[in-house]
């Protein structure tokens, strides 16, 4: 029953891709049911423990099981779900609409199916599947050829960590013979060390963590409503999400924690001080992802991958929110430079329910974000107090690129907006950061007594000490919103990053490449051209010879030959049926190539000399081994 | 039934070749015939019985002093293989020609090629088998050289020169092989169940060198592979498909019949070298691959590519005469699912090459863009084929190289990990390879390419919805497979 759940969005999406683009209505109404079917279906299947299986073959078999975590997860990726499709049909371009919504869906398949994975396969297909998902949607506007560009970017930059997730499927099977998560467990030492890090490349580059970072950039490229979903329900959260998920078998290899913890909050840090300088809305948002991100990697390296996944659905609801907002904003600027925006008084209810959002992502309580924030804070004080303070400054740096955010593109400006945006694109994100809102109820002691989390002990202290961070980095962003444009040096565009992958990678592999095929045309080819060459000498004089055939074989390839005579000397020394074999098997061979020597006639008149050779030469040795072979 | 699949396209061609039958008389004739042949092999799949060796069997004496016979008979692999070849043979068949000259004579070709083809995977005969080996280079000499472009007569010979040495080494391996036996037999059932250079070192080590040079050429693998890329860009789009859906396949399928199954005590002791060069072309095959400006060049590096994927799939299946039972196992399903695949994938992929050709007569990437608008089409099935061809969960590719990964890692893990590269250098080959044909500005010269024909379509929609049955349900393949009787049981 489990498989209805990833099947059922594929299938409905596939079903919306091939309808037409004529009407919004329709569109958003078939994509939004199927969406609300989805959550449904996750809201069942989560309340009565649905599992699937599915015999793959070959000794393998797929797995599909919900724990605790992972259903909450899958209920909330159809929730964003819903609110983007429908935003998206109301919102994005007509031409394409049907495509780019159905492909959301499928997206939304993809990721259940990772989530709902019990087993390495399962995870690795759906993860592979939400690849080619992001990769088509980045490029939805393919007329202009930057944007399917960055889709390969990310496709292959993301497949690069997939090969992690390879490796790990690799090293489970070879030393438990199954792939099921509990397999995981009966791994040990250097197998057991191979998953776990391959599970973290391929959920840091999913998660787009640390030198995985830039596809983030590249994928703003497509739709906002793409980047909505990629960054709160799909893809990037799937990075975090998988780490929590499989945390309970790796956490037992050694430096592994450490690993998670220093790229988390490297990423939290870099990405911070990135978006804190960023000028282009949407990669302001972009980068705050990869921080969020980080400091949900921090917490599970603290042991606590409860705490990253609450995290990770309170910045689903927030960000895709952000997100939707900022596609409004963008499009009533007609670009998403922050500094052509300001829209407090002319979209007062965008500007009032995204500043809802804004105050999630600054992480300012009451908010649900704000709550599950703290918790990684007092997650990384209980792991060791410096880590706890870095992980505050991080805090901080949120607090100060979500307000310079929300004050620059929604804050106090006389900015005419280009077009208005209708109620459903302003119903969908305003839901989601209200829904955000709602979870602020997890400040509440008996709501977070019904989690099934384990919590860190937190402090006052700590509490008072993140809080004042807070507000300072809240008011740096506003000091930061009100001055001029901040210079856009390499360091906004992810810390120079993507230049050095350009030039240390991409731009020598392709040199490699095109040496390779220089090689492989000049070298590679030259054995056998050789002796062709070689060949054609020994014909050139082999032509006065009787052996014709000697010289048509030596074209072949001289050593070839020489090789060929000289077993056939050896096989002549052997019994007379070998001997018969020797000679009359290449010449009975040669008698049906000839058959096609009237063909061969006109196609190549220099050579039909040599086919008339064979020809003779092979029936008259044919009718010999057939005599030969009745006694 | 077996013999009626084989005799039947021989009959045809002899047909057509010597009466005088129409144009459209012999394009009906020759899809009738390759789809009778499909269906003959469609009726012994029926009978199957998965895992108990080699079934539907037909043995007529033939020279009885050497033990050669006509020996027909299928396993698991052969039978899918042949099945696959069949299918793919209707496909290239009905796909409209290129250049429509001489049409009575290509479709007799065709038929030729499709009986020796098939002959070559449903013998148990060595010496039919290899006699069917060269046939198919003869029947592919004359469709590349007669109805190809550019420099079609040059390429063709390339290909019938290179590829017949390799076929010579064979013939000398056979030899040396059933000289072996006493009394002599060429059966290969037989010869599975004698293993007749066990024990034997150097000549149990050239013999091996024989048949895995030889099969090398034509699978092919990297270094002997010059011939595979203009070979194919000058042949016409179905003969392309062919050549890589089924002919490819002879030196793999050639590899698993006779080294592997007959020589495994030599196969063993050097597969960790055969597993290297696999290696080496799966690297090789797709950095070339990369660099390609030319559609069909860049379809046919990944060849080299892929069979490489196949052959460390071999490579593993006979690394050992005992341990790694399982890892073997699943390598060799992988490997045979691998040729099944990429037979399917590539062939697709040729003939959308030929649909380029076909509208543009051209296959320089850089002159083409923008498509998705004016043949969406074409663009869905490029598409699928594609990520189908870089390995894409839910496609043929991925079930098979999986496998195979899976199946080295446990015997080879450090081949298996370096292999893995070979998977984002193809993803980011064939991304390239669509962003540039169907994205970005659309060139003034492409203003009229039109779309698929449905005919065309059609044709493309039945082979690659295998491929997409075998992805998401693979199981039934597997189990036809059965790769464990073709490891414990020795084939038989």
């Amino acid at each position: 029953m489990l498989w209805a759940l990833p099947l059922f969005p594929m299938l409905a999406g596939l079903t919306i891709w091939a309808t037409d683009d004529s009407s919004r209505l329709r569109l958003g109404l078939a994509a939004g049911s199927a969406a609300g079917v989805t959550l449904v279906l996750a809201l069942l299947a989560a309340a009565q423990g649905w599992q699937g299986g599915f015999v793959w073959g070959a000794g393998l078999e797929l797995k599909l099981a919900l724990s605790a975590l992972s259903a909450a997860v899958a209920i909330t990726v159809p929730g964003v779900a819903l609110a983007v499709v429908v935003f998206a049909a109301a919102h994005e371009e007509r031409r394409g609409l049907a495509r780019l919504v159905g492909l959301m869906l499928v997206f939304c398949g993809a990721m259940e199916l990772a989530v709902t994975a019990n087993d390495l396969l399962s995870l690795l297909i759906g993860w592979e599947i939400m690849g080619l998902c992001s990769w088509a949607l980045i490029g939805h506007h393919w007329r202009d050829g930057a944007n399917p560009a960055s889709g390969r970017y990310a496709f292959v930059t993301t497949r690069l960590g997939d090969l992690g997730l390879y490796l790990a499927l690799m090293a489970t099977w070879s030393e438990a013979g199954a792939l099921d998560y509990a397999a995981l467990g009966r791994l040990e030492g250097l197998p057991l060390a191979l998953a776990a890090f391959g599970i973290l490349i391929a959920a840091g580059a999913k998660a787009g963590q640390g030198p995985f970072a830039p596809w983030l950039f590249r994928a703003m490229d497509g739709p906002s409503s793409v980047s909505a979903l990629l960054h709160a329900a799909t893809m990037v959260a799937a990075g975090a999400w998988l780490l929590a998920r499989l945390h309970p078998w790796l956490a037992s290899v050694p430096g592994w924690n450490a690993t998670v913890i220093a790229l988390g909050l490297f990423t939290a840090l870099a990405g911070g001080a990135v978006a804190v300088i960023q000028g282009h809305a949407k990669k302001l948002l972009a980068a705050s992802t990869s921080a969020q991100l980080g400091l949900m990697f921090v917490a599970v390296g603290a042991g606590y991958p409860g705490i990253a996944t609450a995290h990770l659905i309170a910045h689903a609801v927030f960000k895709a929110s952000l997100f939707l907002f900022a596609g409004i904003v963008g499009k009533a600027a007609g670009s998403y430079r922050l500094r052509a925006m300001g829209f407090l008084r002319a979209l007062p209810r965008v500007a009032g329910l995204s500043a809802l959002a804004a105050l999630a992502l600054a992480a300012i309580p009451p908010m649900g974000a704000a709550w599950s924030k703290e918790q990684i804070v007092a997650a990384a004080v209980q792991q060791d107090r410096l880590l706890g303070l870095a992980v505050m400054v991080a805090g901080a740096l949120s607090a100060a690129y979500a307000a310079r955010f929300w004050w620059l593109a929604c804050g106090p400006g006389d900015a005419a907006p280009k077009t208005r945006p209708g109620w459903p694109e302003i119903a969908a994100p305003g839901a989601l950061a209200l829904a955000g809102v709602a979870l602020g109820l997890l400040w509440l002691p008996p709501v977070q007594a019904l989690l099934p989390l384990r919590l860190p002990e937190s402090g006052a202290l700590e509490l008072i000490v993140s809080l004042v961070l807070l507000a300072l980095g809240l008011l740096a962003g506003l000091a930061l919103a009100r001055r001029a444009e901040l210079p856009q040096t390499g360091a906004a565009d992810w810390v120079g990053l993507p230049a050095l992958i350009d030039a240390g990678i991409v731009r020598p592999f392709e040199r490699l490449a095109d040496l390779a095929a220089r090689l492989d045309d000049v070298a590679l080819d030259a054995i056998p051209r050789g002796a062709a060459a070689a060949a054609r000498q020994i014909a050139r004089g082999g032509r006065r010879l009787p052996g014709l055939m000697q010289a048509d074989l030596g074209l072949l390839d001289a050593a070839v030959w020489r090789v060929a005579a000289a077993t056939r000397a050896l096989a002549r020394l052997s019994d007379a049926p070998g001997e018969t074999l020797t000679d009359g098997l290449p010449e009975g061979a040669a008698r049906l190539t000839g058959r096609g020597g009237a063909h061969a006639r006109r196609l190549q008149t220099g050579l039909s000399h040599h086919y008339y050779a064979i020809f003779a030469v092979g029936t008259a040795l044919a009718i010999l081994f057939l005599i030969f072979a009745r006694f | 039934m077996l013999t009626l699949a084989i005799v039947l396209p021989f009959a045809a061609a002899a047909l057509l070749a010597f009466a005088p039958v129409s144009a459209g008389g012999s394009r009906a004739v020759a899809i009738a015939t390759a789809t009778l042949s499909l269906l003959a092999l469609i009726v012994v799949w029926i009978g199957f019985i998965p895992g108990q060796g080699f079934q539907a069997m037909l043995e007529v004496p033939w020279i009885p002093a050497l033990g050669v016979a006509w020996r027909v008979g299928v396993d698991g692999i052969s039978l899918s293989l042949a099945l696959m070849s069949g299918l793919l043979f209707v496909a290239a068949i009905a796909w409209p020609m290129e250049r429509e000259v001489n049409a009575r004579q290509y479709y007799a070709w065709f038929l030729f090629l499709e009986g020796a083809s098939l002959g070559l995977f449903l013998t148990l005969d060595l010496l039919v088998f290899y006699v069917f080996f060269d046939l198919s280079l003869v029947g592919m000499y004359f469709l590349i050289g007669r109805w190809g472009h550019g420099q079609a007569q040059r390429s063709a010979l390339k290909f019938f020169l290179y590829t017949l040495a390799g076929s010579l080494l064979i013939l000398l391996a056979i030899i040396a092989l059933v000289l072996m036996t006493d009394p002599l037999t060429f059966d290969m059932r037989e010869l599975i169940a004698l293993q007749p250079v066990a024990g034997m070192d150097l000549r149990a080590g050239l013999i091996l060198l024989g048949f895995v040079i030889g099969f090398a050429i034509k699978t092919p693998l990297f270094p002997v592979h010059t011939w595979l890329p203009p070979a194919h860009v000058d042949a016409p789009g179905p003969a392309s498909a062919i050549l890589a859906g089924v002919l490819l396949k002879m030196g793999t399928y050639g590899l698993v019949r006779i080294p592997m199954q007959m020589m495994r005590e030599a196969f063993a002791t050097w597969a960790l070298a055969l597993a290297v060069v696999a290696l080496i072309s799966i690297l090789w095959g797709s950095i070339v691959a990369f660099a390609q400006e030319n559609l069909k060049r860049r379809i046919a590096y990944t060849s080299v590519n892929h069979m490489g994927y196949a052959v460390l799939g071999i490579a593993v299946a006979g690394s050992a005469l005992t341990g790694h039972e399982a890892a073997r196992e699943l390598a060799l399903t992988g490997a045979v699912v691998e040729m099944i695949a990429h037979g399917l994938i590539t062939g697709a992929l040729f003939l959308i090459a030929g649909a380029f050709w076909a509208r543009a007569q051209d296959y320089d990437l850089a002159h083409y863009g923008g498509l998705a608008a004016n043949a969406p089409r074409l663009m869905a099935v490029t598409w699928l084929a594609s990520f189908a061809s870089l390995g894409l969960p839910g496609l043929a590719g991925f079930v098979a190289e999986v496998q195979i990964f899976i199946g080295a890692f446990a015997v080879w893990p450090w081949i298996a990990a370096i292999g893995l590269l070979g998977l984002i250098v193809t993803a980011a080959l064939f991304l390239g390879m669509l962003q540039r044909l169907f994205f970005g500005e659309r060139p003034a010269a492409l203003d009229k390419f039109t779309d698929l024909t449905w005919s065309e379509l059609g044709i493309l929609a039945a082979v690659l919805a295998l491929v997409v049955l075998i992805g998401v349900w693979p199981a039934w393949l597997l189990d036809l497979i059965g790769a464990d009787t073709a490891l414990v049981f020795g084939g038989g």
